[in-house]
């Protein structure tokens, strides 16, 4: 192992994982992005009525976890990279609730979300759910790494 | 490591108040230098115009040979290190001390290198991860001084670094300031009002009164040979006594009590024949056995000695600290005699010496 990846992996013993926990919160800033874009249609129908109700309360839900593994993953934690996964496959499945459902519903001879809202919420939820599992992925990159460097210490020290 | 000149340096605030007066010191490379003095004499004021955290109002600061008087604190390449710590709550101890070295955006693994050398040093290896909360007043401390020692400073600057600590931390933190300084040989200015701190650190102090320089010379200069009352009083622990004395006939005649002077000491004070002088007594200079009486009003053990508080003649308070474990009571009479006297002109207050001394 060269000096400088020796190094890279020794501060890691007593720096935080910075990287993955920001990219957990721009998952949170993506989906609120989303959340707001949802809004700017104005048809207002029974059925769009109650999927945004089950929307408001998931967003509460993903808000809190995605924060808290965002917090979680900067002690390298691995329980929260499997956290942000199932955020990240959750988001996924979004694109087939709200933006795919409201696109399809026509109402007055016009659909209730036209293309150009369809496509950025889309986008929206795609990059939420990338910086998700990036985030997952460095964290559990990060997190064996250190273990084992922190491991080889020991087998060092002893 | 570098020199210092500090040359006629005042400091005049605004409101037309001075509070350092014609200030002027060199200071060798890798020296430390100990600002003794009472709350308010100036030493902190001029070690904030060294580290340049105030203005200096007249006169030159020099680093080593370059003119640094109107440099602004950041460009000075000087570490100071505060009474109160000064640490980052909410980051962990490694986090505090790189966070310097992170602002001037250098190597992160550099960074790490310098920081894992510095808790090496300091022993605080073990404590990287933890906050400043968790940690004990001298461990704090350490760690103030670690974020110092990784900017690798030219001049390290000491606040009253020890005056938060309880008296037994205090004494093992200053035998790590001392061991640091001879592992580092770096310059070091540092302030303190407790005179013991000063003797056991320094090299050179400088005793400070009323923002004038009273005295600079090695501990043992300052102990042995103060150059005033004020330096006199000030330095040793418990401080010298001091009588009023008359010369005459080759004698001191006190208030109740009379002292004998050897030839020298009869031609260091043969200018104040007939005229008052202030004897200046150190308790550790009283020895028992003589013709001098202490009528004892207080016994203090201190394990190896035992300070006596009493009378000597009809009213002249004394300390004597005398060998062993006495046990004296209100009212004992205890004959001693004086090893070492020291003799100042009441006027100047200045110390009384034989001429070219």
């Amino acid at each position: 192992m060269s000096e400088d990846r020796y190094t890279v992996l020794d501060r890691m013993r007593f720096t935080k994982n910075t990287t993955s926990s920001r990219l957990a919160i721009l998952a949170i800033v993506f989906d609120v992005l989303f959340f707001i874009s949802i809004y700017k249609s104005d048809v207002d129908t029974y059925y769009y009525t109650i999927i945004i109700g089950a929307s408001i309360i998931y967003n509460l839900v993903f808000l809190l976890a995605a924060f808290l593994s965002s917090e979680g993953v900067k002690n390298y934690n691995t329980t929260y990279s499997w956290v942000l996964v199932i955020l990240g496959i959750i988001q996924i499945a979004r694109i087939f609730i709200i933006p795919m459902d409201a696109h399809r519903t026509i109402i007055a001879d016009s659909p209730v979300m036209g293309n150009a809202q369809f496509v950025r919420t889309i986008i929206y939820l795609v990059a939420s759910a990338v910086c998700l599992f990036a985030s997952a992925v460095i964290n559990w990159n990060k997190s064996r790494a250190l273990k084992s460097h922190v491991a080889s210490l020991e087998a060092k020290k002893a | 490591m570098a020199t210092l000149n500090l040359q006629h340096i005042d400091k005049i605030y605004d409101n037309n108040v001075q509070a350092v007066y014609d200030f002027n010191l060199d200071v060798k490379d890798g020296e430390l230098i100990v600002l003794v003095g009472p709350s308010g004499c100036g030493k902190s004021t001029t070690l904030r115009m060294v580290a340049g955290l105030e203005d200096i109002s007249n006169g030159k600061l020099l680093l080593d040979g370059k003119d640094i008087t109107a440099a602004p604190a950041k460009d000075r390449d000087m570490a100071m290190v505060f009474q109160n710590y000064a640490l980052y709550g909410h980051m962990t101890i490694y986090e505090n001390m790189a966070f310097s070295l992170t602002l001037r955006k250098e190597d992160p693994n550099v960074i790490h290198k310098k920081v894992l050398a510095a808790a090496e040093i300091l022993d605080l290896t073990t404590q990287l991860n933890k906050k400043p909360s968790q940690l004990s007043g001298g461990q704090r401390q350490r760690v103030a001084m670690g974020r110092a020692i990784v900017r690798n400073p030219q001049v390290f600057l000491f606040d009253e670094p020890l005056s938060n600590l309880d008296a037994k931390l205090r004494s093992a933190t200053r035998r790590e300031i001392l061991l640091l300084h001879k592992r580092l040989q770096a310059t070091i200015l540092y302030v303190t009002h407790d005179q013991t701190e000063a003797l056991t650190l320094a090299d050179r102090i400088v005793c400070m009164s009323m923002g004038h320089v009273q005295q600079v010379g090695t501990p043992l200069e300052l102990y042995d040979s103060p150059n005033n009352l004020f330096v006199a009083s000030f330095i040793g622990l418990p401080p010298m006594n001091m009588f009023t004395v008359r010369f005459e006939n080759g004698e001191l005649q006190g208030k109740g009590f009379t002292v004998g002077l050897t030839d020298e000491q009869k031609s260091v004070l043969a200018a104040y024949n007939h005229k008052e002088i202030t004897l200046g007594v150190r308790p550790e200079d009283i020895a028992e056995g003589g013709n001098m009486i202490i009528r004892v009003s207080t016994n203090e053990n201190l394990g190896m000695n035992t300070l006596v508080h009493g009378n000597l003649g009809n009213e002249n308070r004394i300390t004597a600290k005398l060998r062993g474990w006495a046990s004296y009571k209100l009212g004992d009479e205890v004959a001693v005699h004086f090893t070492k006297m020291h003799f100042f002109d009441p006027e100047t207050t200045n110390a009384i010496r034989k001429e070219g001394k």
